[in-house]
């Protein structure tokens, strides 16, 4: 079908700037490259492609970073961003200096990638967690959870998880007003579904969360909607790609049904009730999961819990990596008073 | 160090009515919003890699994984060389002998041209404004901070000459190491012999190489853990894809000691498609090591026989390398492909000014066809003690931490191997401080001011090496990272050795 394909290719170059078209085209290459259809991997090759940068506890335009080990079990990473102390760079006993201020944000962020790409060091979420610091004043910690193929539901959970508890017990990251943690959860596409599942296991045991940002969060089911079909391959994305990291994902002869993948789907437990955190959903208009995103802030609501939805009409999927469109500036805007309203 | 402004980030919330920005340029022509994502495209190229991402797509549908398998990638920094590889991949003009994918940990010859960058000029010194400082808190434990803060408070109190304060803080911290475990106690106790030998004056003596004790604690090394290993394996893997056609090779090591990464380069020639060069080894020693140079080339002379590969070995033994003159390694102009291989040996010469400036003047006279440079990753020769002892103790950290794991003779080695260099780094100075690291991006400034050209290190490399790793206990920590045509080997997420290729073979 060359002939739609080269008009999908001129649709999606004309909804964004071409340094982001050349962006995310390099993605959906390199990505088409790495997934075998057999449903394996090729980690190496994705390894050596990704971009990766080194933590740095010299600021650079008023952020420093370190790396931490949360679990030497699992080997589980994590980058803390913080905002620059007044005067001289932190030295390694300056790294875990209790934050200021009566009331300090923490947001645990999880990076995108459909489970599958990406790390917390890659070059676009170590650029994307500098700007959420600077933005919001805020501590970020950005979870390098296990990705599947090799790793599946619920392993990028559980890490979630571990982060979340760790991130509560630091007693550097404690609030002055009332001695503690005040923990946002934060994620794009995967990570968006992963903040959502973290706060579910959160809302029993006693760790208060409060707030989730989801931002183009990945979630599907077994039906093909509207939007999957207007939009298959239009913009970087296929239904096909889709498809591929759900199986990757969810468990061996798992459906799309999977509460994991559908979480007000037919097998899903109900949030009625529940002292769920605030929800801030952003859809972006040319994502073609935006349905099920749709259908997700829909369930939110149902169930009464408290959601805010942006819908961004012309916007494709990945636009919060480059500050070049409306749409980045509005969405940060939108996580700032998110974040802050808490501070008041 | 300097004191960075704390600003918030004014461009991060704008007004503006316009929904595409003007992409901004920097000096070198790159798309800034794209480099800091790690990718370098020229704004002026832009179109053109969109183009050509464009005809990519159009052939290729989701079923293009096999082209992962047998392409080898370049350097995924430069984008518009990588699309060009993909398109060509497609298209192939000449005889593009694939490496054997099943031959797991095998180095095989691949023809060298996709490694060798396009040939625009590519501006250098647009490096990141600030230096780069990496950290991971490896123990939270609130005595290794304790211990930690003790030792920087007396290497401060060394920088500022208060030797009494010093004297004080360096018994407080042997009693905080003594209630330590694992690898932190380790480090602190170098550490701390380091401060109190440069307190007491009681320098450690250069023994490097003076007896065969030194070559003992390199090999215990070298079986302990990954990083010689890593550091042979893709010096080899570079010399061996330069040395592709080549019917004579010439290789100059600047620093034989064992000979270890020697064995498996001659294999790997034996095994080469079409047969075996001619192979010529120079093995380059100080006039204080232990095993002689010869013993080490006859050694390998021995081996090349069995395998099948002619070999010829010439020894040169000098006090330093700066004196290596050109005429000592009688290179068969014209006959031969030349390549000069340095594992962690050219941060040595940083000590004596003019030193490293003699060694690549000769290097360049004999226009080599590649150089391999293994050097640790880290600024460990800055101009201030403090600066100086802070980064090392990080670096060693990690280092440390990588070794920790059930006791064995080859790690007490290990430690020890490396706790002489820290001992070196702290308590030495000037012509007796050798352990002079610098960074990747350091010494490319340094090759590419001095004219030599990069040659990129492609993912087959990193693919062995990588499964390399695999094979060592606590696998999961290791990590190989690729930076712009270079391969550099880590624990956990800090880079710890670079390895590096280079050429200066051609009027450019």
């Amino acid at each position: 079908m060359a002939g739609s394909d080269q008009v999908n290719l001129i649709e999606s170059k004309t909804v964004v700037p071409l340094n982001t078209w050349v962006l995310i085209s390099n993605f959906k290459l390199a990505y088409n490259l790495l997934r075998r259809p057999d449903g394996t991997f090729n980690r190496h090759l994705a390894e050596f492609l990704d971009r990766k940068v080194p933590a740095n506890a010299n600021p650079v335009n008023g952020v420093f970073s370190f790396d931490v080990i949360m679990d030497r079990q699992t080997n589980l990473l994590s980058r803390v961003y913080r905002p620059a102390y007044a005067g001289d760079p932190p030295s390694f006993t300056d790294l875990q200096k209790p934050v200021d201020g009566e009331v300090a944000p923490v947001i645990v962020f999880f990076h995108g990638g459909s489970f599958v790409h990406s790390s917390a060091n890659s070059a676009i979420y170590d650029t994307l967690c500098r700007r959420l610091v600077g933005l919001c004043g805020s501590v970020v910690v950005s979870v390098n959870y296990r990705r599947a193929p090799e790793n599946r539901y619920p392993c990028a959970y559980d890490d979630g998880w571990t982060a979340l508890n760790w991130v509560n017990s630091r007693s550097w990251l404690k609030s002055k007003k009332d001695s503690k943690v005040h923990i946002f959860l934060a994620g794009d596409s995967s990570g968006g579904n992963i903040a959502h599942n973290v706060a579910v296991r959160a809302v029993e045991s006693g760790i208060d969360v409060l707030g989730n940002i989801l931002l183009n969060p990945m979630f599907g089911g077994t039906e093909r909607t509207e939007s999957e079909t207007r939009l298959d391959g239009k913009y970087f994305v296929t239904v096909r790609d889709r498809d591929w990291y759900w199986r990757a994902f969810l468990p061996e002869g798992e459906d799309r049904e999977h509460p994991a993948c559908s979480p007000f789907g037919p097998r899903s437990t109900s949030l009625e009730g529940l002292s769920f955190p605030k929800s801030l959903v952003v859809v972006a208009g040319l994502d073609l999961i935006q349905d099920w995103q749709l259908k997700y802030a829909d369930g939110l609501k149902k169930a009464g819990q408290e959601v805010k939805l942006l819908y961004l009409e012309q916007a494709t999927i990945g636009f919060y990596l480059l500050p070049n469109n409306n749409h980045f500036h509005t969405v940060m805007e939108e996580i700032a008073a998110f974040v802050n309203a808490e501070c008041q | 160090m300097k004191r960075e402004h704390s600003h918030r980030e004014t461009s991060a919330v704008k007004t503006g009515s316009s929904s595409m920005t003007a992409n901004k340029e920097e000096a070198g022509g790159f798309d800034e919003l794209l480099v800091v994502l790690g990718y370098k495209v020229r704004s002026s190229d832009m179109a053109d890699v969109a183009n050509k991402l464009e005809q990519l797509e159009m052939v290729l549908d989701d079923g293009i994984s096999h082209l992962s398998d047998d392409t080898v990638h370049y350097n995924p920094s430069d984008l518009s060389g990588w699309v060009d590889t993909l398109l060509s991949d497609l298209n192939p003009t000449c005889d593009q002998v694939k490496p054997d994918q099943d031959s797991e940990y095998e180095l095989s010859a691949i023809p060298g041209s996709a490694a060798y960058p396009r040939g625009k000029r590519t501006r250098t010194g647009s490096d990141s404004p600030t230096t780069t400082r990496s950290m991971v808190v490896l123990d939270s434990q609130e005595t290794g901070v304790r211990l930690v803060h003790a030792l920087l408070a007396c290497a401060e109190a060394v920088q500022q000459n208060n030797l009494k304060l010093a004297d004080v803080l360096v018994k407080h911290v042997g009693l905080l190491a003594s209630s330590q475990a694992g690898a932190m106690r380790k480090v602190a106790t170098y550490f701390a012999e380091g401060l109190a030998r440069r307190i007491y004056r009681i320098y450690p003596r250069d023994d490097v190489g003076l007896s065969s004790f030194s070559d003992t604690l390199q090999i215990h090394f070298y079986e302990s853990c990954p990083y010689l290993k890593f550091a042979h394996f893709t010096a080899n893997q570079a010399i061996l894809e330069a040395f592709a056609t080549a019917e004579k090779v010439h290789v100059i090591d600047l620093g034989l000691n064992q000979g270890l990464q020697w064995p498996a380069l001659i294999q790997a020639l034996a095994l080469r498609p079409g047969g075996p060069p001619d192979f010529r080894l120079t093995g380059i020693g100080s006039s204080l090591t232990g095993q002689s140079v010869q013993e080490v080339g006859w050694k390998l002379g021995q081996l090349a026989n069995v395998v099948g590969v002619n070999f010829e070995f010439k020894s040169i033994v000098l006090n330093s390398l700066s004196d290596l003159k050109p005429e000592m390694l009688e290179i068969r102009t014209g006959s031969e492909s030349v390549a000069v291989n340095s594992v962690f040996e050219l941060h040595r010469l940083l000590a004596h000014p003019g030193s490293i400036d003699n060694i690549l003047l000769t290097i360049k006279s004999i226009k080599p066809d590649i150089i391999t440079v293994v050097e640790q990753e880290a600024n460990h020769n800055g101009a201030v003690f403090l600066d100086r002892f802070t980064e090392s103790l990080h670096y060693y950290s990690s280092l440390f931490d990588s070794l920790e794991g059930p006791p064995s003779q080859d790690r007490v080695m290990s430690e020890l191997y490396l706790g002489r260099q820290i001992l070196n780094l702290v308590a030495c100075e000037g012509e007796d401080r050798v352990e002079r690291h610098e960074t990747l991006v350091q010494w490319r400034n340094r090759f590419s001011m001095g004219g030599f050209k990069p040659v990129n290190i492609g993912s087959y490399a990193y693919k062995q090496a990588s499964m390399l790793l695999a094979l060592y206990a606590g696998a999961d920590g290791y990590k190989v990272e690729e930076n712009e045509g270079c391969l550099l080997l880590g624990w956990q997420t800090r880079p710890l050795i670079a390895t590096s290729a280079w050429r200066f073979n051609r009027v450019e």
